[in-house]
Order: C-alpha cells, then sequence, then structure tokens
C-alpha cells in the first residue's frame, strides 16, 4: 500500500462506481470498499466525493437506488446499474482506453520515433 | 434526455425535499454503521471503531452541504433562503429598512420620472410611420449668417417641382382662425398643411379621410379636426363628417377628425411649431405663388426616397439652391448680399429634440447625481449596520459559509431593498412626471403623452440592480472579508482601536456624497443667481395694473384697410370710456413679445451689406401713457398723425445711441423701402424689453396705426393688422375688468374672439416661467442632496460615537473636558466635508460649463456662488455633526467604562 492514497483523476470517480455496479449492486460503504480494495489501497474515496456522485448518477439515469437488507440483516441503500448506466459504462470505458493508450505512448515515445 | 431527466429530478426534489433530506440521513447512518461493523471485524472494540469511523466520514453535515449542491435545485433553493433570510433581517430593523428604501425611492423615482420625459422627447421614434427617413427642410444663406431659414411659398413650388430624392414633399404653415357659429367665438390655433403630409406620416384619421392633392386648391373649404377640438367643442359626435363649421366667418366641410395622440405641427421647430387643433388645404393662392423673396414661414417636411442617402439628399438640395437662384427675380437677387442659396437637410427628429435637449440633459445628470448620493448614503447605513453584525457574519463564516455565500446572501438583502426602492420609486415617478409636465411652461416644448411602457418597467428594474450593486457591492465585499479570528474575540464586537481608520469607508463615503451634493448646489446657486438678475432687470414698461388681450379680425370681415383703422378705433374710444379704465393703447406686439423685424434704410448712411433690421411696433391711442414707456425727447404721436399727414415714427433709445450717436435724432428720416415715402423722427422713447426677459434689447420703432399703407393693411395674408393687442391701464385690479371689456368689444361686433386675455404682470410672469422652472427644478433636486448628504454626515458620526462610548468614556476620565470631545468630532466632521468640497468645486468647474445656456448676467465659474454655497455646504456639515458630538460630551465616564 503506498504510503498516501492517490487522487483520483478527475472525472473518473463516476467511471469507477458504474465498473463497480456492473459487477453487482451494493450499497454506499461497500462501493467505496470495493473500489478500495481492487484498485489495492491506490484509491480511498472519502463519503463526501461519493454521495454527492451517487446523487449525480441517479439524477442521470444511470443508477437508480433500492432499499434493501444487507448482509447482517440491516435496511441499507443498494444502487443498481441501469440500462443506460451500462451504456454509459460501454462508451466511458472505450474512451478510456483509447486515451490511456495514446497517452503510453506519448509518454514511451523515444527520440527515434519523434 | 438525461439532463431533462435531471431537471425533473431536481423539481421533484425541491416538493419532496423532506423525503430526500431523511433518504440521505438514513443512507449517511447506514455508512457509517457498515463501517463501524468493517472495523469491529478487523478487530476493533465497538466504541474505537465507532470513532475511528466517524473521522474516517468527516462531518456528516458537510456531506449532506455537497450531496444538496449536487442538484441544480439547490442553488435556487438557498437563494430563496438567503431571500427570506434577507426579508427577514430588514424586517427586524424597520428604522433602517424605512429609511433606506424612502431614500432610494426618491433617487429612483426622480430619475426615472425624468427619463420618461427624455425618452419620449429624445430617444424615441417619432410616432410617425418609418420616421428615420423623415427631413425638415430649410431654405439657408450660410454666408449672411442665416443657415436655416423656413421656406418661401414660389421656392418651395420650385424646389419640390426640381427634386428628386424624396418620395413626398409637403409645407406646413401656423394660421390662427376665428371659430364661430354655434356657441361662442373661439380663437383656435389651426395649421395649413399640403395635401401630401397626411399620407407621408402615415396616420390614418380616427374618422373620415384627410384632402386630396385635388382638393389642395383655393375656394375647397375643408377641414380636419384634431381629436381635442372634436371633443371638446362637438362632444366628439360620430356624425361630424360633413358638417360645416365657420372659420374666420367662411363655411368649411368637416371631412375627418385625427386620431387622439395626433400631434402636428411638433413643438420645437423653429418655425411653425404650435400644435394644431384643425388642419386646413395649404391652397397656396396665386399672389403667394408670386411672392418672391417675402414670407419665409413655411415649414417643409419630406420623406426620403427609398434607397436615397441623407448624403445625397443633401447635396442635392446644394446643387438646387444655385438651380433656383437663376429664376429669382433680379431685385430680390440682391437681398441675399452675394450669399448662395442652399437648401439644407435636418432629420426631423433632431430639429424637435434640439431646444429641449440641454435643459434634459442637465436635469438628467442632476438627478443622476442625486440618485449618487442616496446611494451613497444606503451605504453608509449599510456599512454601519454591518459593523454591528460582524458577529453574525462571523459566526457564519466559521461555520462553512464561503466568503462568496455571505457575499450573495447581503448582496441580495441590497437587491430586495433597492427593488422594494424601485417599485415605491416607479409610483413617484409616475405621479411626479405629470406634475413635471404639469409645471413645465408652455415655451419650454416637452412631449405631453408620456406614457409609462414596458420599458419604462425595464428600465426602474435596472436602475435598482444597478443602484443595489452600487451602494450595496462596497459594503458587502467589506463585510464578507471580515476576519473571523479577530471579531470573535473582539468580544461584543466593540472597537477598541482608536481613530478614525476604522471609519474610513463610510467616512470615504460622506466625504463623496458631500463632493457630489457640492456640484449640484453650485449648479442651482447659478440658477437662482441669473434668476434673481432676471427679476431685477429693469423691463421699460411698467406692468402694473395693465389689463392685455389680442382681438384678431378675419379678413372675410375686414378686407380693406378703413374697415380694420375703423374697428380698432372706435374699440380704443369705446374701452377709454368705460369706468376704472385710465388709459387705453393698441399695438401689434406687446412688450416681451417677439417684435417683427424690418429693414431699414436710414438717410444719409450709406448702405454697405446688410442695411440694419430693426424691431418695429404699430401703435394706437395712448400705448405709451398705457404702458408707462417714458419719452426720453420730442412728442408723443397724436390723433392728428393719421393717414393724412406727414409721416411720423418714436425710436428707442438704444437705436439713438446705435445710429446717431452724440445728435440729436429728432427731425432725422428714414424708411423701409427705397420706392416708400421718407418717415421723420419726432420722439425718443425709452428701452422696453421686446424680447423674452433676459435677451438683449433691440433698436425699436414705433409708428402709428393710422399712417400704416393700406397694401400693409390689407394684405391678405399676413393679417399682422388685424390681429392687435389691446392694452388697457385701470384703477385697481385688471382682471375684475376683464368681462366688462370683452361685452364692450362684442358691442362693436358680436362674433370678434378675444384671444390671450391676460394680465400684464401674468404676462411678465409666463416669459420668466421657463428659468422658474429650471431654477426650481435644479434648486430641488440640489436641496434634496444637500439633505440626504447631512444626514449621511450625520449618520456616520452618530453611529462612531455610540460606538466610541468606550474610548471616549476612558479620555474623559483621564482628564479630556467635554470641548475638547465636542472639537475632536467637530473636526472629524468637518474635515469629511471639507474633503468633499475639495472634490466638488474641481468637479463643478469642469460641469458647469455645460449649463451656460441656461445662465443669464452670471458666469459658469460664478467665484460669488461658489464661495457662498461651499460655506452653506460646510454650515451644514458643521450642523449636522454638532448633534452627535454633543451627545459624545454627554458620555458618563462611569457608565461607559461599566457596561464593558
Amino acid at each position: 500500500m503506498p504510503a498516501k492514497p492517490a487522487e483520483l483523476v478527475q472525472g473518473t470517480l463516476d467511471m469507477l462506481i458504474l465498473k463497480t455496479l456492473a459487477l453487482e449492486p451494493l450499497h454506499g460503504y461497500g462501493i467505496g470498499l470495493r473500489i478500495q480494495q481492487i484498485s489495492r489501497g491506490v484509491f480511498q474515496v472519502n463519503p463526501g466525493s461519493l454521495f454527492p456522485a451517487f446523487r449525480r448518477l441517479e439524477r442521470q439515469g444511470l443508477v437508480k437506488a433500492d432499499w434493501r437488507a444487507t448482509a447482517n440483516n440491516r435496511r441499507a441503500k443498494y444502487y443498481i446499474l441501469t440500462e443506460a448506466g451500462r451504456k454509459k459504462l460501454k462508451h466511458e470505458t472505450r474512451d478510456w482506453e483509447t486515451q490511456t493508450a495514446a497517452i503510453a505512448r506519448i509518454l514511451a515515445a523515444s527520440m527515434g520515433e519523434l | 434526455m438525461r439532463r431533462l431527466r435531471s431537471v425533473l429530478a431536481g423539481f421533484l426534489a425541491l416538493f419532496h425535499k423532506e423525503k430526500s433530506e431523511q433518504e440521505l440521513r438514513e443512507e449517511l447512518s447506514s455508512y457509517l454503521q457498515s463501517s463501524t461493523e468493517e472495523k469491529v471485524l478487523a478487530g476493533m472494540s465497538a466504541e474505537e471503531a465507532l470513532r475511528a469511523a466517524r473521522l474516517e466520514m468527516g462531518s456528516a453535515e458537510v456531506i449532506k452541504e455537497e450531496v444538496r449542491a449536487a442538484g441544480w435545485e439547490n442553488a435556487f433553493e438557498s437563494c430563496w433562503q438567503d431571500l427570506r433570510y434577507a426579508l427577514r433581517t430588514l424586517h427586524k430593523s424597520p428604522g433602517f429598512a424605512l429609511l433606506s428604501m424612502l431614500t432610494l425611492a426618491l433617487g429612483i423615482g426622480a430619475n426615472a420620472a425624468l427619463f420618461s420625459i427624455v425618452n419620449t422627447a429624445l430617444l424615441q421614434p417619432l410616432p410617425f410611420k418609418d420616421p428615420s427617413r423623415l427631413m425638415m427642410l430649410f431654405e439657408g444663406l450660410p454666408q449672411i449668417g442665416s443657415p436655416q431659414i423656413p421656406f418661401s411659398a414660389p421656392d418651395f413650388t420650385i424646389f419640390n417641382r426640381g427634386q428628386k430624392s424624396f418620395a413626398a414633399v409637403g409645407a406646413i404653415q401656423d394660421k390662427e382662425f376665428e371659430l364661430s357659429g354655434r356657441g361662442e367665438p373661439d380663437r383656435v390655433i389651426g395649421a395649413r398643411v399640403s395635401a401630401s403630409i397626411f399620407p407621408m406620416l402615415g396616420i390614418a384619421p380616427a374618422l373620415g379621410r384627410f384632402f386630396t392633392a385635388e382638393e389642395d386648391v383655393p375656394g375647397r373649404n375643408l377641414a380636419v379636426l384634431s381629436f381635442g377640438l372634436w371633443q371638446r367643442r362637438y362632444g366628439g359626435r360620430p356624425d361630424i363628417a360633413g358638417e360645416t363649421i365657420e372659420l374666420d366667418r367662411q363655411p368649411y366641410t368637416v371631412i375627418g377628425v385625427m386620431p387622439r395622440h395626433f400631434v402636428l405641427p411638433l413643438p420645437g421647430a423653429p418655425a411653425n411649431f404650435l400644435p394644431a387643433a384643425l388642419w386646413v388645404p395649404m391652397a397656396f393662392t396665386p399672389a403667394e405663388l408670386q411672392g418672391w423673396g417675402t414670407r419665409y414661414d413655411l415649414t417643409i417636411l419630406a420623406r426620403l426616397r427609398p434607397g436615397v442617402t441623407l448624403q445625397q439628399a443633401r447635396s442635392e438640395g446644394q446643387a438646387l439652391g444655385a438651380a433656383i437662384e437663376s429664376q429669382y427675380p433680379q431685385d430680390i437677387l440682391k437681398d441675399f448680399y452675394g450669399a448662395r442659396l442652399e437648401f439644407p437637410v435636418v432629420p426631423w427628429r433632431q430639429e424637435v429634440a434640439g431646444p429641449v435637449r440641454s435643459l434634459l440633459l442637465v436635469l438628467m445628470a442632476a438627478v443622476g447625481l442625486v440618485l449618487l448620493i442616496a446611494c451613497a448614503n444606503v451605504a453608509t447605513l449599510l456599512v454601519s449596520r454591518a459593523v454591528a453584525r460582524q458577529r453574525e457574519i462571523a459566526v457564519r463564516r466559521a461555520l462553512g459559509a464561503t466568503r462568496a455565500r455571505v457575499l450573495r446572501q447581503l448582496l441580495l438583502e441590497s437587491l430586495v431593498l433597492a427593488l422594494l426602492g424601485g417599485v415605491l420609486g416607479l409610483l413617484l415617478a409616475f405621479w411626479g412626471k405629470d406634475a413635471l409636465l404639469a409645471l413645465s411652461p408652455a415655451d419650454i416644448p416637452l412631449p405631453q403623452n408620456v406614457r409609462f411602457g414596458p420599458g419604462m418597467l425595464l428600465f426602474v428594474l435596472g436602475l435598482s440592480c444597478l443602484t443595489a450593486v452600487l451602494f450595496g457591492l462596497a459594503p458587502a465585499w467589506h463585510t464578507a472579508g471580515t476576519d473571523l479570528q479577530q471579531s470573535l474575540q473582539e468580544g461584543g464586537g466593540r472597537s477598541r482601536s482608536a481613530g478614525r481608520s476604522r471609519y474610513r469607508l463610510q467616512g470615504t463615503l460622506v466625504a463623496v456624497e458631500f463632493g457630489v451634493a457640492l456640484v449640484l448646489l453650485i449648479g442651482a446657486g447659478l440658477l437662482i443667481r441669473s434668476f434673481g438678475k432676471l427679476l431685477g432687470t429693469d423691463l421699460g414698461f411698467d406692468p402694473a395694473h395693465v389689463l392685455t388681450m389680442e382681438i384678431p379680425l378675419p379678413a372675410q370681415a375686414y378686407p380693406r384697410a378703413p374697415q380694420i383703422r375703423n374697428f380698432y378705433q372706435r374699440l380704443s374710444e369705446e374701452v377709454s370710456s368705460l369706468p376704472g379704465v385710465k388709459q387705453a393703447g393698441i399695438a401689434d406686439d406687446l412688450p416681451l413679445e417677439a417684435a417683427v423685424f424690418h429693414t431699414m434704410e436710414i438717410e444719409g448712411r450709406p448702405q454697405v451689406g446688410k442695411p440694419p433690421a430693426v424691431a418695429e411696433t404699430w401703435v394706437l391711442g395712448n400705448y405709451f401713457q398705457t404702458m408707462r414707456i417714458p419719452l426720453r425727447e420730442g412728442r408723443l404721436f397724436t390723433p392728428q398723425d393719421n393717414e393724412n399727414s406727414q409721416p411720423v415714427v418714436i425710436i428707442s433709445q438704444r437705436m439713438a445711441k446705435e445710429y446717431w450717436p452724440g445728435q440729436d435724432p429728432i427731425g432725422k428720416r428714414l424708411r423701409q423701402e427705397e420706392n416708400q415715402p421718407w418717415i421723420t423722427i419726432v420722439g425718443v422713447a425709452g428701452d422696453v424689453n421686446d424680447g423674452p426677459v433676459g435677451r438683449p434689447r433691440q433698436p425699436h420703432i414705433y409708428i402709428p396705426f393710422l399712417q400704416l399703407s393700406d397694401s400693409l393693411t390689407a394684405d391678405n395674408v399676413v393679417g399682422e393688422a388685424r390681429s392687435m393687442n389691446l392694452a388697457l391701464r385701470v384703477a385697481g385690479d385688471p382682471a375684475a375688468l376683464a368681462s366688462a371689456v370683452v361685452a364692450r368689444v362684442r358691442s362693436i361686433d358680436p362674433d370678434v374672439a378675444v384671444a390671450n386675455l391676460a394680465t400684464m404682470p401674468q404676462v411678465v410672469s409666463s416669459s420668466l416661467a421657463g428659468p422658474r422652472f429650471n431654477t426650481s427644478l435644479l434648486s430641488l433636486f440640489a436641496g434634496f442632496a444637500l439633505f440626504l448628504s447631512a444626514i449621511g454626515i450625520y449618520g456616520v458620526l452618530a453611529y462612531a460615537v455610540s460606538q466610541q462610548r468606550h474610548e471616549i468614556g476612558i479620555r474623559m476620565a483621564l482628564g479630556a473636558r467635554p470641548r475638547h470631545v465636542l472639537r475632536f468630532v467637530l473636526a472629524w466632521g468637518t474635515r469629511l466635508a471639507c474633503l468633499g468640497a475639495v472634490f466638488g468645486i474641481l468637479a463643478a468647474f469642469a460641469l458647469t460649463r455645460l449649463m451656460k445656456g441656461l445662465l443669464y448676467g452670471v458666469g459658469a465659474t460664478d467665484p460669488l456662488t461658489f464661495a457662498g454655497v461651499t460655506l452653506l455646504l460646510l454650515g451644514v456639515a458643521l450642523l449636522a455633526s454638532y448633534i452627535p458630538a454633543r451627545r459624545a460630551t454627554k458620555v458618563d465616564p462611569m457608565v461607559a467604562l461599566r457596561c464593558e
């Protein structure tokens, strides 16, 4: 685990949340935890950014909410990816891959290629 | 689609706020629980886990705030909150709210009222079809100083034949009519207009029709009535069209009525500016069309042909001038003294606005300054309040409000104040502009049909917002930046820092207020001084106990000179015998009226360049005695100076001094034209104001009415000799005798109309109406400015004193005497006023020259006015500072210290 959790690249949080929900519906804490786990602790998302993001995604119809019982039999608000959300995620992922590949190429460039 | 859904969700959230808040709370608490459970599983004790989870999550309130901020409805919501908060705050300090609101209402109201007039007079297009293409045409002889003169009939005809730039050209001429027949004979102002005029303006008649070009010929007696005349005299009967009315004792057929707001001619033009009550065909007579070089009194309107520019029309006007000269009779052409004739083309709009432009701009500037002072005043109030609210603001900032949020809330408070002030101001303006227009004298051609449209609402709204920023921004900025630490530590929000630096912003505002007020006061002072000079001018005659009226005779009933002479001679005798009448005289123009100028040839004086032009008055009866115009030399006229005796003239002193300096003018001779007989000077009379009070006096001659040549008197058109004025010097109140005199006039001819019935003091007073209007208006604004700035300085000092009671208490406990305290506060106030005065004097030096045209006998930088007004201002400042200063000396050191 790095000494300091990395800052999320601007605008990627929404994408990460959508990806997390693509695997299974989760509640708020679960989503934060899942992101932290999958990134192996690189990203630690605090609730101050998480909850506004939920509200945003809900507003845009990318996720919908459902109050369900947790494993410990408590009520929690679960977020579920909608069809629109799935499309959006696909789109975003493609964009992201194109961009990172391009960036990687630029960073890897040696004198000879220029 | 997504955006739409987001907007919809926002609306839903607005209405289901409670539900979504509840959900958020639950969600957060569930988050906390999950987090705690996780940590317990990792081996923490329940207590430790909860603590760690709380720490990790941070403030739930902050998260909620951020979640709320994610939706657009939140901005709206928080604005609404701020608005309610602002209203509550204002409600809690009604004194402050009321004072600022009234101050703003007066400032905004004055601006709105004046702007509504300026808008109609200067900005709005004329109320006709495609008004920007409407032009006014003139004749011009620029080389001899006559760049714009009205047209003569023959010149108009030739011009119209030759021009190609205009789609339509038409002439207008004022003409007064005796309207008789049914009811009391009435004098109405009418106009002769070409048939092309009405279609050119594109206004349809409210009733009936206009006359056609075929009907625009002599002998077709048709009339179109104004809405006002139709209502007033004919009760608005719809069957008026086709009816016959009697004008100058000739039958005229009414063919139409114009709409209610139609005005023609428009006031403000250099000639033919009296709005007409009825219009008749221009119908030039053959004599008029042959009147070369005479009677330049036609106003010409024209509509530019599509595609023709003003520039093209102007160059055509210049070319046509040269072409027309070749058609002029040679003996007329020599009167041009070598000047080249041209035809200037001026946009109609410009001609109409001309005379009131500078007055309106000066007044507009004045009310603008008043508003500025009002803003400064409210700003000082706000700053004072802000100091008291420092703790409140500091707490809000400590709880997480950003500077921008506090700024927004404070500005919203200002906006609420300004809008409330604006609403009040609008009411004030609505009433004020009517008062203003009602007070404005007839010789200031302000538009009378000023209406409040949506444009005015927009103006007031914009002005209110602007004022809110103007008076709210500086205090809000100042307050929103409040230093948390310092102001919380300061405990009660009291200041312990000594001196004036804490009050720098308020002090600056007050100094600015005084500066601006001084500019206004100096402007008003200059006008008051010139008005005083106007009142003090020696008119050259004695207006007291003189009754005057105009008695015009219609040409149809009085076609020839003998009939006219008989009527006026008989009139003079009849009214002289009335009990109470001491003297009676008749003249074609009265003092203070612009007399008609005529060129003269003086015997023995070589004719070079332009001949002398002198004012000429025809008199009958005891005119000089009635007006008490003193005779300086020679003799007055007698009844023996008639058509059978040698022609004589009385000249004014000014004339004598100018043309016979150092000589005795009695016995010298002059004549009006080469082929006219010489006239001998028999007397010299005192100078009389022959124009508005304040205008320099012109050389003047008086000619016996009975010696006028028949051709002059009987001229069918001019009719000057047919509208003579009767003047009576009476014992007691002249107004009381009016009806007896009118009855005596009617006993000679029952159909004759009596016009302009007025006492001479009334005439004098109305001649001063223009300057009086300007002076009182500007004085009113200046007084308001002075009052506001006095309140401003009082407010700041009173506030400072109340805030510094503690410090004053200590000083007094340490041995300061009341007079030291008094001096300290007074010196402070005076210093602010002096600072303002320096700024004001500099600004006034730059600005007062703009009002040169409104001044009489006083320079625009008159040192006496500047000094006097500055002293007045300083006096007021001292007085306003005295009250808080006195209060400061009353501070009881013990009380002041104990209340800590």
